[in-house]
């Protein structure tokens, strides 16, 4: 079934005792393309990547990965999968080396084949120059690469990335973006779980919204834009003269303020409109734009009523 | 189960404990005691002998007593964290989502633990071979020394049974203690409690209704299992009698006697049938075995996955 598709999960469920973390979860993930997890605090995200990655059975639905079933065939799963939890614990006393060779076998990938790898991966992972320094010294984003790293080295069709983001500064996390990027274009499907999501959007090609376990919308990244209107900020470098030409164009009235003005909420053609409007009555914009980006207002849209 | 599977795990935990550090001083410390201990007890018995007796008979059984004491404090640390430590640690999550099977995880986490009580063990071959030059069997050397190390092994399956059932490595370290005082203390003393509250109706004592009770204790077990010396005639009656001053001996027939039914006359002649009598090492054993066995099969299934049931308060990663 679905065979374009790294993921697909139907109608799961899992409850922990008396706690449904998974309340009827459906959710795609395509190969070639990066698809987002995104949902709030304690919405399943980890739950239902702890079942496509083999280690959590769902009660109910149907869940394939690379068209296989996780709770049937764990085994042809994990061979074809690489999964990076959210918390994660790397073996200290190894050196970066140790540790990477230590997985490849447990993969069984033999001899050459581990050698290869774990070449590519100390380069692809920029940490060549700490191949034989403890892992310990590690700063927390290569930390984070390694455990990347270590999900890559069986050469998986499928990726699952728990929270791959958090406490990475901007840098690393350009990188992250640019490693997921070259995965999809590999053919991989990804699936990223994330609470930042101005990364997300650059990231990700897909969306899927989860919220108290269930899946509250999945999203091409470019509908998210049209799917509602939503509030825009403008910024001029006279504010007088972008406050005169917005009464002309009839919505007035809103207090401009240092970062420019909040204009009421509108699809993105209204938008384009009024940026041509604006420019041809010569206000000098200098920004213009969604507030807080499509996929925060999509998420808070979406997830609102959760809170 | 694979052997590729084991050996790699095995090597990894060992490579962890070796680099863990400080096992230098430990080693060090247990093989000074070891012989600080071989060392007085031998002055002890080298003074104090009465007779021509070989001195290696009550030394080797004194010592080897010495040292079950001592592997049953050590072993339950060695392996009672090895699972739960890891997912503590957050390592043991991405293991379980490799191609290693739960069987290998535990086998190679338990031949690891048990390996270190081994080498622990190893470090008294020499207290032992010397033993073994001032009078001792090497039948009796060999048998003892495998059933300690069995027993090693029992208490490191224990303790790692425990690591996988409970969430918190501190409980599981506090209940594979508890594992050692049942069967070190706790067997003798519930024995020793029945048997009275058995006495107290007038009549024979009936100690060979709750004989079981010993058995699993692994001081039994091992006094009992060692191959019994050849008896020798007592110089002042002329009689066969067995070899005097041989700890493990008499344990050994201490916990034969208490098998018989009431009315048996327990005299000195009598005693030279142990050999063929009731012995209770095989059932103590057999129990010994059985826990470590069940053990590691919970522990197996604890890991295998995808996980239908978790332990309560466990987080898989």
């Amino acid at each position: 079934m679905d065979g374009d598709y790294g993921i697909v999960a139907r109608g799961v469920c899992r409850s922990f005792g008396r706690v449904d973390a998974l309340r009827g979860i459906d959710l795609t993930a395509p190969y070639g393309q990066v698809t987002a997890l995104v949902g709030p605090n304690g919405a399943g995200k980890t739950t239902l990547m702890l079942i496509l990655a083999t280690l959590l059975a769902p009660d109910r639905g149907e869940v394939r990965v690379g068209g296989i079933d996780p709770v049937t065939d764990p085994v042809g799963v994990r061979r074809q999968t690489g999964w990076m939890p959210d918390a994660f614990g790397l073996y200290d006393r190894l050196t970066v080396v140790e540790y990477l060779e230590f997985f490849a076998r447990a993969y069984r990938l033999d001899r050459a084949r581990t050698a290869r790898r774990v070449a590519e991966i100390l380069a692809a992972t920029r940490l060549v120059e700490y191949a034989h320094r403890s892992v310990h010294v590690l700063s927390r984003g290569q930390k984070q690469r390694l455990a990347l790293g270590r999900a890559l080295l069986h050469e998986p069709r499928v990726v699952l990335l728990d929270e791959p983001a958090s406490g990475l500064d901007p840098h690393s996390r350009i990188e992250l973006r640019d490693g997921l990027r070259g995965l999809a274009a590999a053919g991989v499907a990804v699936l990223v779980s994330s609470h930042i999501l101005a990364e997300l959007e650059e990231i990700a090609d897909r969306i899927v919204f989860v919220s108290a376990g269930q899946t509250a919308g999945e999203y091409e990244v470019g509908d998210l834009a049209n799917a509602r209107p939503m509030p825009w900020r403008v910024r001029a470098t006279d504010p007088a003269a972008l406050s005169l030409a917005l009464v002309d164009y009839g919505i007035g009235g809103m207090a401009p303020n240092e970062s420019g003005v909040v204009l009421p909420p509108m699809l993105e053609e209204q938008a384009a409109d009024l940026l041509a409007a604006l420019v041809s009555a010569g206000v000098r914009v200098v920004a213009f734009g969604p507030v807080g980006g499509h996929l925060e207002s999509a998420y808070l849209a979406l997830t609102g009523d959760q809170r | 189960m694979t052997g590729s599977g084991v050996r790699l795990v095995l090597m990894q935990e060992f490579r962890m404990r070796v680099r863990t550090g400080r096992w230098q001083w430990l080693l060090g410390s247990w093989t000074a005691v070891v012989w600080i201990f071989t060392g007085l007890l031998y002055v002890v018995l080298a003074e104090d002998r009465y007779n021509d007796d070989p001195v290696g008979i009550p030394l080797f059984g004194g010592l080897m007593l010495f040292v079950l004491g001592l592997v049953l404090l050590v072993s339950p640390a060695i392996t009672a964290q090895s699972i739960n430590g890891d997912r503590e640690r957050g390592t043991l999550a991405t293991l379980q989502a490799t191609l290693l099977t739960p069987t290998d995880i535990v086998v190679g986490k338990l031949l690891a633990g048990w390996s270190v009580g081994l080498v622990a063990l190893a470090t008294t071959l020499p207290a032992v071979a010397w033993t073994v030059t001032e009078g001792v069997t090497v039948l009796r050397a060999v048998v003892t020394l495998v059933v300690v190390a069995l027993l090693i092994g029992v208490v490191c399956a224990v303790s790692l049974g425990l690591s996988a059932m409970l969430p918190r490595s501190i409980t599981s370290t506090l209940l594979s203690y508890v594992f050692v005082f049942a069967i070190g203390i706790g067997s003798p003393i519930l024995f020793g409690l029945s048997s009275a509250v058995l006495a107290t109706n007038t009549g024979p004592t009936r100690d060979d209704l709750v004989w079981w009770m010993l058995a699993p204790n692994p001081f039994v077990v091992l006094a009992d299992s060692a191959p019994q010396l050849p008896p020798k005639r007592d110089p002042y009656s002329g009689r066969m009698i067995p070899q005097p001053n041989d700890p493990l001996g008499e344990l050994g027939r201490e916990v034969r006697d208490v098998r018989r039914p009431p009315g048996y006359q327990r005299s000195y002649p009598e005693r030279l049938d142990y050999p063929n009598d009731h012995p209770v090492w095989p059932l103590g054993l057999a129990f010994n075995l059985a826990m470590g066995a069940g053990a590691l099969v919970i522990a197996r299934e604890r890991l295998r996955s995808p996980a239908h049931t978790l332990p309560l308060g466990t987080r898989i990663a």
